[in-house]
């Protein structure tokens, strides 16, 4: 098992620096200047030199990937074009909330989807099914930032019971609690719409099944018939889109950082691409891409536990 | 019995010191919502973003000062400097400074030296953004702790202006630039009102009040600037109280609705940045006067007004905004005459239309005018095709020089000849080593311009101010549209101390004079 995980992180090794490349080429490419940006349109073209020349600008692209290469490999992902932090600092900063909202909003969507997917499968064409079938669609089709407001409406501006703009200070539990609650609940809320909807077709497809007519026509109760021995088979698809859709939370809570005002990779990415940040961006799409390795790394390890079938050398 | 007095006796006395204690004032923090995700820069040679200029309005000084509330030249006083004095050419200037003005965070007495240092710094192409701004400038010296001598090759159109609390001019402690370095970007040192406290990334910043102000100490004990750039979330976190002063948005829909609200005033103030449609008469079918005519004649300045609404907007007077110094407020700009178009165009040989291509921005306010712009001159027979990308991407386009069509929206020190100069005159075209910001590629005022600079006499000065402006609405280098002034909103407790009819640092002057009740 450890020598597969090994491995698997290695083969990732690759990958990251092939994402580099690809990113290092593109947002050069991309028209924009830096200079422009950080000095604003007044400024003259012996000041804009005088930057670009400061931030290694004007140097051939080749070089400048040669030193950009140089210096990843000593484990130093540069400083940021517009800031001059050093890109792990601002990342390492941000990160503890990325990951806090992720997980939680994982969390909910699992937590709260595949019982109400079982459920949905159960109890087929009743009530419960079209309710629940309703409401994920409502779910995929909210764009995230639009629930984001609502929730605002609704929690902080009708009920009061947060306020809108909320500090999460580093140190203080309470406040970071209450600062995740909602954006939480936003992200939570639409991946329960995926979750479910993948929880009910899976298991839909596996109460079909042969061996499930033979447990029920056992005597087998009920109750152990799904939770035990149906729901371990259907789990296989909804594991798989949970895995994907870590890899996407983390891009996408984007707008719900927005609107919430919370710290997050996410907005990291859209700062830099709009002040096009060349260093900042590719440090990030480096780390994104190695939490997408993780992440996959992740889900296959799940489906080993899963599926006894499966097994990793 | 004696023990059940003295307790007695201790805790009424306890109880009177609390009570008593308790007729400290309450801290008075004043709460502002800012549309930006982040800060940029605290340093004022460098700054070039709205967010980041109304912040460092509240925490320098320049040597002179517009009265807070104005942005009239001819209103600029005393500010760092008590006096001046000039030589009879007009070439030599002595300051004369206040005495026992602090610099904050412990920096010390400000002097000659900060003064001296200041200003070099933002006359330093490696370091300031403003830097073409001290062109003029020959050499700056200090003759004594208390006075600078500023010589100068050639007379600027307002050496004042320049001197003022706005870019260049904000003066910075030298001892906290040597000691501070790149940190100084985030924990800036001047001699304003307010002083840098606590910096949290992409939450906000916090000032406090400089106790030591030599205007006096501000009533206002702390600011808290937050970053929502979320217009909706800006907008219920004013709504539920969380922040008292709100930047606006630039839009008929939103002011009206903040104006519904009782407790709310509205503040639409200067400077107005004005639209302007740059035509470059180099490429064809532009080169021709007669297709820039019809261009002029089929844009129709009150119905772009009608849309942005007249509570934020009104209609350009000239192609340099209304109100500067030397402003023609009565230029010669075409009317609008779709009927006269249609004839100029067919007189070129356009009869069956022509087509033109702009590049232009995604940003919303910039995009849906080209698009008014657009449906007005289809009207005519003029295709504005219209090739969209976005902000940064823009701006780097049209200074190479791909767009035939460039619309820009800008406001500028309110004094005609930085804008004619940057906008008009053929050392400012883009593409050349001086290049600022000449999209249409015009250079048929240079000598009224040039002239303008070192006329003596200000009748003079502002005579040829006028002709330039009417040879270059004449010729149609640009169309000029309309002016979007600024717009922020703020809850009748807070008191700026001032009228506030316009502001250089596009966001309201909070002073020693503000008060939150």
């Amino acid at each position: 098992m450890l020598t597969y995980i090994v491995k698997r992180l290695l083969v990732g090794v690759p990958t990251l620096l092939a994402v580099l490349t690809v990113v290092f080429f593109f947002v050069r490419i991309a028209p924009g200047d830096p200079a422009f940006i950080i000095l604003g349109d007044q400024a003259s073209p012996q000041a804009l030199a005088a930057v670009r020349h400061d931030l290694g600008l004007d140097q051939p692209m080749l070089a400048q990937y040669a030193d950009f290469m140089a210096m990843v490999l000593r484990g130093d992902l540069g400083n940021s074009l517009v800031t001059h932090q050093s890109v792990w600092g601002e990342v390492a900063k941000v990160l503890p909330y990325t990951i806090e909202l992720t997980l939680t909003a994982l969390a909910i969507g699992t937590v709260l989807g595949l019982p109400l997917g079982v459920l949905a499968a159960r109890r087929r064409n009743e009530f419960i099914d079209y309710a629940a079938r309703f409401l994920s669609l409502l779910g995929l089709s909210f764009p995230a930032f639009v629930s984001a407001i609502l929730l605002l409406l609704a929690f902080a501006i009708e009920l009061r019971w947060f306020p809108v703009i909320s500090e999460a200070r580093a140190n203080d539990p309470m406040s970071r609690l209450s600062a995740l609650a909602l954006p939480a609940v936003n992200l939570g809320l639409i991946m329960v719409a995926y979750v479910m909807r993948v929880a009910r077709s899976s298991m839909l497809g596996v109460l079909g099944e042969d061996y499930i007519r033979t447990a029920r026509s056992k005597g087998v109760p009920a109750g152990i018939v799904v939770w035990r021995h149906a729901l371990r088979n259907a789990l296989i698809p909804v594991v798989t889109v949970v895995g994907l859709y870590l890899g996407v939370l983390i891009g996408n809570s984007v707008l719900t950082e927005i609107v919430f005002n919370r710290p997050g990779l996410g907005k990291l990415i859209v700062n830099a691409l709009n002040q096009r940040d060349y260093t900042m961006l590719e440090g990030l799409m480096v780390i994104y891409a190695f939490f997408i390795v993780i992440a996959n790394l992740l889900t296959d390890l799940t489906y080993g536990m899963v599926d006894p079938r499966v097994k990793h050398q | 019995m004696r023990y059940i007095r003295s307790m007695t006796v201790g805790v009424l006395t306890l109880g009177a010191l609390l009570l008593g204690g308790g007729n400290v004032r309450a801290e008075s923090v004043l709460n502002v919502g800012m549309a930006a995700a982040d800060l940029g820069s605290l340093d004022p040679h460098r700054t070039a973003t709205t967010p980041d200029k109304a912040i460092i309005g509240w925490m320098f000084n320049g040597l002179v000062r517009f009265k807070p509330g104005t942005m009239n030249p001819e209103s600029i006083e005393p500010d760092l400097a008590e006096s001046w004095d000039t030589s009879p050419d007009q070439l030599t200037w002595t300051f004369h400074l206040r005495k026992g003005v602090q610099c904050n965070n412990g920096y010390g007495e400000l002097t000659s030296d900060d003064v001296v240092f200041s200003l070099k710094r933002a006359a330093d192409p490696k370091v300031s953004s403003f830097s073409s701004d001290f062109a003029d400038f020959a050499s700056i010296e200090a003759m004594d702790a208390y006075t600078v001598t500023i010589k100068l090759k050639q007379r600027p159109p307002s050496l004042l202006g320049i001197l003022t609390n706005y870019q260049g001019g904000n003066i910075v402690c030298k001892k906290a630039v040597e000691k501070l370095g790149d940190d100084f970007r985030t924990k800036a040192v001047g001699t304003g009102p307010f002083a840098f406290a606590e910096y949290t990334p992409n939450q906000s910043i916090t000032l406090v009040a400089n106790k030591n102000y030599f205007r006096g100490a501000p009533k206002i004990d702390k600011i808290v600037y937050r970053y929502i750039p979320s217009d909706a979330t800006r907008d219920l976190a004013y709504t539920s109280g969380e922040i008292d002063l709100i930047y606006g948005r630039q839009d008929q829909v939103w002011a009206e609705r903040m104006k519904s609200d009782p407790h709310t005033v509205v503040d639409v103030f200067g400077p107005g940045e004005l639209s302007d449609m740059n035509l470059d008469i180099t490429k064809k079918p532009l080169d021709d006067l007669r297709v820039r005519q019809a261009i002029a004649y089929a844009v129709n300045r009150a119905e772009l007004v009608k849309f942005k609404g007249a509570l934020t907007a009104r209609e350009a007077v000239s192609i340099i905004p209304h109100d500067y110094l030397g402003t023609d407020e009565h230029a010669p700009l075409y009317p609008y005459d779709p009927e006269k178009a249609k004839q100029l165009l067919a007189a070129a040989g356009f009869a069956n239309g022509v087509t033109i291509k702009a590049i232009q921005t995604t940003l919303p306010s910039m995009l849906n005018t080209m698009q008014i712009v657009q449906a007005q001159l289809k009207k005519v027979g003029i295709d504005l095709q219209l090739e969209v990308v976005d902000h940064p991407t823009f701006h780097a386009q049209i200074r190479k020089d791909l767009s035939q069509v460039v619309m820009y929206a800008a406001a500028r020190l309110p004094v005609a000849d930085v804008y004619l100069t940057q906008f008009y005159h053929s050392r400012s075209i883009v593409g050349t080593p001086t290049a600022v910001t000449n999209f249409s590629h015009c250079g048929m005022a240079d000598a009224e311009i040039d002239g303008a600079r070192t006329a003596t006499d200000s009748a003079k000065q502002k005579e040829l101010w006028k002709k330039a402006q009417d040879i270059l609405v004449e010729q149609v280098c640009a169309v000029p549209l309309y002016e979007q002034l600024q717009v922020w909103a703020h809850r009748d407790k807070l008191d700026y101390g001032y009228k506030l009819d316009a502001s250089l640092t596009l966001g309201p002057i909070v002073n020693e004079t503000s008060t939150l009740k």
